[in-house]
C-alpha cells in the first residue's frame, strides 16, 4: 500500500495517481509517472525559440497585439508647398539651370514600402425595414428592456431607431436599439400631432469621453465616493417626449396598458407562425 | 396542379429530298412524350420500325402539342397497347377514367408497372381513344358508370390541417366517418 | 341514395366537401363527378376553387349534400344551385365551421388584439366569479325567503 514519506507533497501526488489507477482497466494498471508542475514541457530561453524567424507574425497580427487601433495614426504632415519656389540660376556660360527649392533625397528605400490599399467601398445610407415608422410599437428582443413593448420615435441617421417606453408607462427610457433586435407590430401610435425635437441624433447619445484620471493620487481618494447623477437636462427631454407620446397614447384605449405589458410566447406559440 | 408528366405532340417527318425521290413522304404520328425533345426522339424510334427511314437519313418537318379540347371533363379512355414481357410479346386493351389523355397514358404506364413490371421501355401505346359509356368494356370502369352512383369511404381517419395537428395524441384516432 | 349501413356521408355528386390539404386547403367545394374510388371532380364556382381532379384523402366530406344536382353539372349551374340551397350558409352556421373560423380569426389576430382578448377573457372571468360569489352568499337566504312566501 502506500508509504508514507516526509514529502508530503508526494504523497498528494501518489494519492492521486492511486486514485485514477482505480478507474482504469487491469491490463492498463501500471505505475504512472508523475511530474511535477515546476517541470515546463519547453525551455523559454531555448535558442531556437528565440530566433525571430520561429516566432514570425504578420503585420497584422502585431497591428492587433500592439492594439495599434486604439491609438490615433501619426498624422503625416503634408509638404510646404508655399514656401516651395525653384530658382533660376544663370551660370556663367550662358546656360540657364533650375535649383530646386526642396531637394529630393539622396536616399530611398531599397525595398518597397507597401502602400495601403485604398477602399473603394462607402458605407450605403441606412434603411429601415418598412413595417417600422415612428409611432410603430416595437417588441425588444434583447438586453435589459427585452420583452418590452415601446414605441419607436423615429429613424436616425446610423440605422438605429429612437425608441421611448415611454418611461412613464413601462420603464424604457429614450434610447436607441438596432432593427435587427426588434420585432415590429401592425399597432401604430398616432405620432403626427407629436413634435420631436431635432437634437436627437445619434451625437445626443454617444458618451462624452471624461478625461483619464486613473491611477492618479485624486481617483485613489476620491474615485469611489462620487455617484454619477442622471443629468437634469435628460431627464427633461425623456418627459418632454414622453408628454406628446402619452397624449397619443391615451387616445387608443387599452394602448397604455398594453404598452405597460411585457411581450412573451406562451405554450404552442411559435413566433414565425404569429402575426404582429 | 404540376405539370403533367406527359404531354401529347404531333411529330411529322420525312426522308431527305434526293434525285431518285425529289419528294419524299411525308410521315405523321402522334405521340406521348415528356418535351418535344424526346417527342422527335420517339419519332424516330417508332418510324425506324415501321418504315426504312432513319434519323440519318431524314428531317423532322414539325412538332406540335396537342392539347385536351375538354380538359374539365371526366372520359373514359381505351389504350391499345403492345408490352415485352419476360417471356413474349403482347397485345392488350386497357380501359382508363382520366380528364385528358395524357393523364390515361400516364396512368396506364403507371398500371403496366404495377401490375407487370412492365418498364417504359418495353410499354408502346398503339392507339388511345375516348370511348362512350356504352361501349366500356371493362368491368372496373363499368361499374364507375352507374347513375347516382354513391359509395361511402369507409375506415378512414379524419386529420386536421398540418399547422393544427398534434404530434403526439393521447387518442386513438376514430375511423367512423 | 339510400345509406349503406351506419355510413351517414357518403361521395356523391352534389356531396359539399373541404379541402385540407394543399392550396386551397380549407376551402370549400362540391363534388361535380366522380372519376374513381379515389378521385372525384371538384369545382367551387363561389369558393374560389377551380374545376380539379382531387383525391379523397385531400378532401373531407360535410354532411351537406345539394339534392338532385346532375352530374357533371357546370359552373353556372352549380353556382346557382348552392345559392338556391343556400349550402354554404348552413354550412356556416356549423359548430364546425364556426370552429375553423374562429381558428381563422384567431390566426389574424395581431399583438395588440391578442392583449386585448387576453384582457377581456380574465374580465369575463372575474365576472362570473363575482357571481357566483354572489349567488353563494345570498342564494340560501333567497331561498329561505321564497319558502316562507309559499
Amino acid at each position: 500500500m502506500i508509504q508514507r514519506t516526509e514529502n508530503s507533497q508526494f504523497d498528494k501526488f501518489q494519492a492521486l495517481t492511486i486514485g485514477t489507477e482505480r478507474l482504469l482497466h487491469r491490463s492498463w494498471r501500471q505505475p504512472l509517472q508523475v511530474r511535477t508542475s515546476t517541470e515546463l514541457l519547453l525551455d523559454r530561453n531555448d535558442p531556437v525559440l528565440t530566433m525571430s524567424s520561429t516566432i514570425f507574425s504578420s503585420r497584422s497580427a502585431v497591428y492587433a497585439k500592439k492594439a495599434l487601433h486604439k491609438h490615433p495614426k501619426p498624422a503625416v504632415k503634408a509638404a510646404d508647398k508655399s514656401a516651395a519656389a525653384d530658382k533660376n540660376v544663370e551660370l556663367k556660360g550662358g546656360q540657364k539651370r533650375v535649383v530646386p527649392a526642396n531637394k529630393a533625397s539622396r536616399f530611398y528605400p531599397a525595398e518597397d514600402v507597401p502602400q495601403p490599399k485604398k477602399s473603394r467601398k462607402a458605407a450605403k445610407a441606412a434603411s429601415v425595414r418598412s413595417s417600422i415608422t415612428p409611432g410603430t410599437v416595437l417588441i425588444l428582443l434583447a438586453g435589459r428592456f427585452r420583452g418590452k413593448r415601446v414605441v419607436c420615435v423615429k429613424n436616425l441617421e446610423s440605422g438605429l431607431l429612437l425608441v421611448s417606453g415611454p418611461y412613464k408607462i413601462n420603464g424604457v427610457p429614450l434610447r436607441r436599439v438596432n432593427q435587427a433586435y426588434v420585432i415590429a407590430t401592425s399597432t401604430k401610435v398616432d405620432l403626427s400631432a407629436a413634435q420631436i425635437d431635432e437634437k436627437f441624433n445619434d451625437a445626443y447619445f454617444t458618451k462624452k469621453t471624461v478625461s483619464n484620471k486613473k491611477g492618479s493620487e485624486e481617483e485613489f481618494f476620491e474615485g469611489e465616493q462620487k455617484k454619477k447623477v442622471y443629468p437634469e437636462t435628460k431627464a427633461n427631454d425623456q418627459k418632454n417626449v414622453d408628454k406628446a407620446l402619452l397624449e397619443a397614447v391615451s387616445k387608443v384605449p387599452h394602448l397604455r396598458q398594453y404598452l405597460a405589458s411585457t411581450f412573451s410566447l406562451k405554450k404552442g406559440q411559435f413566433p414565425h407562425q404569429l402575426k404582429f | 396542379m404540376s405539370a403533367a408528366r406527359l404531354n401529347e405532340y404531333q411529330v411529322v417527318g420525312r426522308k431527305l429530298p434526293s434525285e431518285q425521290e425529289p419528294v419524299p413522304k411525308l410521315f405523321r404520328m402522334r405521340l406521348f412524350a415528356p418535351n418535344d425533345v424526346v417527342a422527335k426522339s420517339r419519332f424516330w424510334y417508332f418510324l425506324k420500325k415501321l418504315r426504312k427511314v432513319k434519323k440519318a437519313a431524314g428531317e423532322i418537318v414539325s412538332v406540335n402539342q396537342i392539347f385536351e379540347k375538354r380538359p374539365e371533363q371526366i372520359k373514359n379512355y381505351g389504350i391499345w397497347l403492345r408490352y415485352d414481357s419476360r417471356s413474349g410479346t403482347h397485345n392488350m386493351y386497357k380501359e382508363y377514367r382520366e380528364m385528358t389523355r395524357c393523364e390515361a397514358v400516364v396512368s396506364c404506364y403507371q398500371d403496366m408497372a404495377a401490375r407487370h413490371r412492365a418498364r417504359f421501355r418495353s410499354v408502346q401505346i398503339i392507339r388511345v381513344a375516348e370511348v362512350s359509356d356504352a361501349d366500356v368494356r371493362r368491368p372496373y370502369i363499368k361499374q364507375l358508370l352507374t347513375p347516382k352512383l354513391a359509395f361511402p369511404l369507409p375506415h378512414r381517419v379524419i386529420r386536421a390541417q398540418k399547422g393544427n395537428r398534434a404530434l403526439f395524441s393521447a387518442k386513438r384516432p376514430s375511423t367512423y366517418y | 341514395m339510400l345509406h349503406q349501413g351506419s355510413f351517414q356521408r357518403q361521395v356523391e355528386v352534389g356531396r359539399l366537401v373541404l379541402i385540407n390539404y394543399g392550396k386551397d386547403s380549407g376551402k370549400l367545394a362540391v363534388i361535380v363527378d366522380i372519376v374513381d374510388h379515389s378521385r372525384a371532380l371538384i369545382d367551387g364556382p363561389t369558393t374560389g376553387v377551380s374545376r380539379q381532379a382531387f383525391a379523397y384523402r385531400r378532401l373531407t366530406l360535410t354532411p351537406f349534400v345539394i339534392k338532385d344536382l346532375p352530374r357533371a353539372a357546370g359552373k353556372t349551374a352549380l353556382a346557382k344551385a348552392l345559392e338556391k340551397n343556400d349550402t354554404i350558409g348552413a354550412w356556416n352556421k356549423t359548430s364546425w365551421a364556426q370552429k375553423l373560423s374562429g381558428r381563422v380569426a384567431r390566426a389574424g389576430l395581431s399583438d395588440f388584439d391578442r392583449f386585448k382578448l387576453k384582457k377581456f377573457k380574465s374580465q369575463v372571468k372575474t365576472i362570473d366569479m363575482r357571481k357566483k360569489e354572489r349567488r353563494a352568499a345570498v342564494g340560501p337566504a333567497l331561498a329561505q325567503l321564497k319558502k316562507q312566501q309559499a
